[in-house]
């Protein structure tokens, strides 16, 4: 192991007070980071959880109903990388832990050190700014690709930030540079065993992860298919996809796991070789008498406008993803404020929404889920007849629908 | 301590923090699946509604209704007449009649001419409206019936004729592909089940007019039954 203390001649007495304040952004970095793994590697088990979402991991409630900007960063397509190899991917936020644990471990050692040489601290700017500038890309991502920010991420990014903002200060008060008798070699060779440590650091819990995580069984793709998937009540909308694999969407339009999930089908790539026909299942007591309580109030006259709108059904349902948030809380109020809503937003639907032929037709697409005998949730997805899991439909998806694609592939290709 | 020492302890204290914390969560998201592996979902499924009025008695009437007067019962099948009906629901007409006591928001009666069977605008204008509201009710039944002005095969012919309009109207207006299982046609003329003044209270087409028994008995009466057999 390199001795960093036997360059004296360019080192000064370390600045204890800037390297604390690094080890402290590096613990919140360790912290914030492992709360995001938590969450996300608690998924694993395919159920439903709540998840932090708080500036200062254990204080307030959980986030259960999935409406936090920490759910919805947590189920997008960029919270973890090469999900169509390994179910869920491998989170982003483990080789961040594995980073902030390094840059930790640095502080401290270098906290104890009697002179801090100023190797140290060019390695520990290099090392601090590569959670920087993933903070910065995520941080774009967020705010243009996910619509919101989720606040164990911006605890991320300001221990990133503090941690790079410290590096410089503890470089700049270690002392101006003087010539390094041990020669340029040597701070290469203790940066080289430095980087060598970080990079195992980083690898230690992405192996990990990878050896332990429970291996998806073959055996949870065998569900049953459609009873009667044929569309005698023409009630399926027709989204005219580019892909050529037949799968059905049961949606419905203001709900918000249908929305991401919408997203994530995009974002995967694996959406372009589908040929999507959604069937309307509004979650809204207005029309359904399935639930007890609107999970989606509005939803019914949506879907009307959906069925109204024919051939323009994707920019009604675009518009209607859009507008979530606004025409649930109207539908919460009165039906008649989503009518004038979408009448607003599409005065050529006027004469067909709220009126008996189309609300017989929401009718008939709720007829076509009972003959189905579907479980009363949204979204759901059939390729070729063969269901996705209800429990794939997020972290998992990438990893289950190229494997549902593959056999329908694999099935069609038999004698 | 030695640098060389301190720097190892640290790093040893590094891995395994991460080391074990990662394991440690990994294990037990793989040891909560396998417990719920082959578990049913608690997920409710799709089914037609099945409210509180559907008694076993009401069900059983349902079913002979259905299986003797429904349009999908086969050839020769399409509805049933006074005589039929009265067989089927082996009740005397107030019974029958209390059967329906139940749908009062659910329920429409169309009201006609004296010796008509022409749908008039407001008569459709309800048959829409009400059939349009089916939620998760499974079956229809349309009761046509005739004031006792007139013979009894006119009247029973009449009452024939306004159910059918009834059924006409929704075929052409819905294109409905499953409306031969779910509608049961009666069609009573003046010799059964005559509604009574009580029915004046209920959702019917012609709500400025006069509501005597005759104009009630004028009428074809519409309801969604929610019930499963």
């Amino acid at each position: 192991m390199p001795n960093a203390e036997g360059g004296q001649s360019e080192a000064a007495a370390p600045p204890r007070k800037t390297l604390i304040v690094l080890a402290a952004f590096a613990l919140a970095g360790v912290v914030f980071a492992g709360v995001s793994s938590y969450d996300f590697i608690a998924h694993l088990d395919r159920q439903v959880h709540a998840i932090t979402c708080s500036i200062v991991p254990g204080i307030g409630p959980k986030d259960a109903s999935g409406a936090s900007g920490c759910h919805a960063v947590l189920m997008s397509p960029y919270s973890s990388v090469l999900r169509e190899l390994t179910w869920g991917g491998i989170p982003i936020a483990l080789p961040a832990l594995g980073v902030f644990a390094f840059l930790l471990f640095r502080a401290i050692d270098l906290l104890w050190h009697k002179r801090l040489p100023r190797r140290e601290t060019q390695f520990m700017i290099a090392a601090a700014a590569l959670p920087v500038l993933t903070s910065i890309i995520y941080a774009i991502i967020s705010a243009t690709q996910i619509g919101t920010f989720c606040k164990v991420c911006v605890g991320i990014y300001v221990a990133s930030l503090g941690v790079f903002v410290a590096a410089i200060v503890a470089h700049v008060r270690a002392g101006a540079a003087e010539a390094d008798p041990s020669g340029k070699s040597s701070s290469l060779g203790l940066w080289a065993f430095y980087f060598v440590e970080g990079v195992a650091l980083v690898a230690l819990p992405v192996l990990l992860y990878l050896v332990l995580k429970p291996a998806y069984a073959d055996s949870l793709l065998r569900t049953s298919g459609l009873r009667h998937p044929e569309d005698k009540y023409g009630v399926m909308l027709d989204t005219r996809g580019g892909g050529q694999v037949p799968a059905i969407e049961v949606l419905d339009p203001l709900c918000p796991a249908c929305k991401a999930f919408s997203e994530r089908l995009a974002a995967s790539g694996l959406g372009e070789r589908l040929q999507v026909k959604y069937v309307l299942f509004p979650l809204d007591k207005e029309c359904n008498w399935m639930v007890n309580e609107s999970l989606h109030a509005g939803s019914c006259a949506v879907s009307e406008a959906l069925l109204c709108a024919g051939e323009r059904a994707n920019a009604v349902l675009s518009w209607a993803f859009a507008n979530q948030d606004d025409l649930r809380a109207r539908g919460g109020g009165n039906q008649s404020a989503v009518y004038a809503r979408i009448k607003q937003a599409f005065p050529e639907l006027a004469g067909c929404v709220g009126q008996p032929a189309v609300r017989a037709r929401v009718n008939k697409s709720l007829r076509w889920i009972v003959a189905n005998s579907l479980p009363v949730l949204t979204p759901q997805l059939f390729v070729r007849n063969q269901k996705v899991p209800d429990e794939d439909t997020d972290l998992g998806l990438d990893f289950v629908l190229s494997r549902v694609l593959a056999q329908s592939a694999g099935a069609e290709g038999k004698p | 301590m030695n640098a060389d020492r301190r720097h190892m302890i640290l790093g040893l204290v590094a891995f395994f923090s991460v080391g074990i914390s990662v394991a440690t969560w990994t294990r037990a998201a793989a040891v909560r699946l396998a417990e719920t592996q082959g578990k049913a979902p608690e997920v409710a499924t799709a089914s037609a509604s099945d409210m509180g009025y559907c008694t076993g008695e009401l069900k059983v009437i349902l079913r002979r209704v259905l299986t003797s007067c429904g349009l999908a019962a086969g050839p020769g099948s399409r509805g049933c007449q006074p005589l039929q009906a009265r067989q089927v629901a082996s009740m005397s007409g107030g019974d029958f009649n209390a059967l329906f006591a139940p749908l009062s928001e659910r329920a429409a009666i169309i009201e006609f001419d004296k010796d008509s069977a022409d749908l008039d605008a407001a008569g459709a204008d309800l048959l829409e409206k009400t059939f349009s509201d089916r939620r998760g009710a499974s079956y229809f039944f349309v009761v046509s019936r005739a004031s006792p002005e007139g013979s009894v095969e006119h009247n029973r012919d009449l009452s024939h004729r306004r159910g059918s309009a009834v059924l006409d109207h929704i075929r052409a207006k819905f294109q409905d592909p499953d409306i031969e299982q779910e509608v049961g046609l009666l069609w009573l003329g003046e010799e059964f089940a005559q509604l009574d003044q009580q029915f004046c209270q209920w959702h019917r087409s012609r709500v400025g007019g006069e509501c005597t028994s005759a104009e009630l008995n004028r009428s074809s009466f519409i309801a969604w039954i929610d019930c499963r057999l």
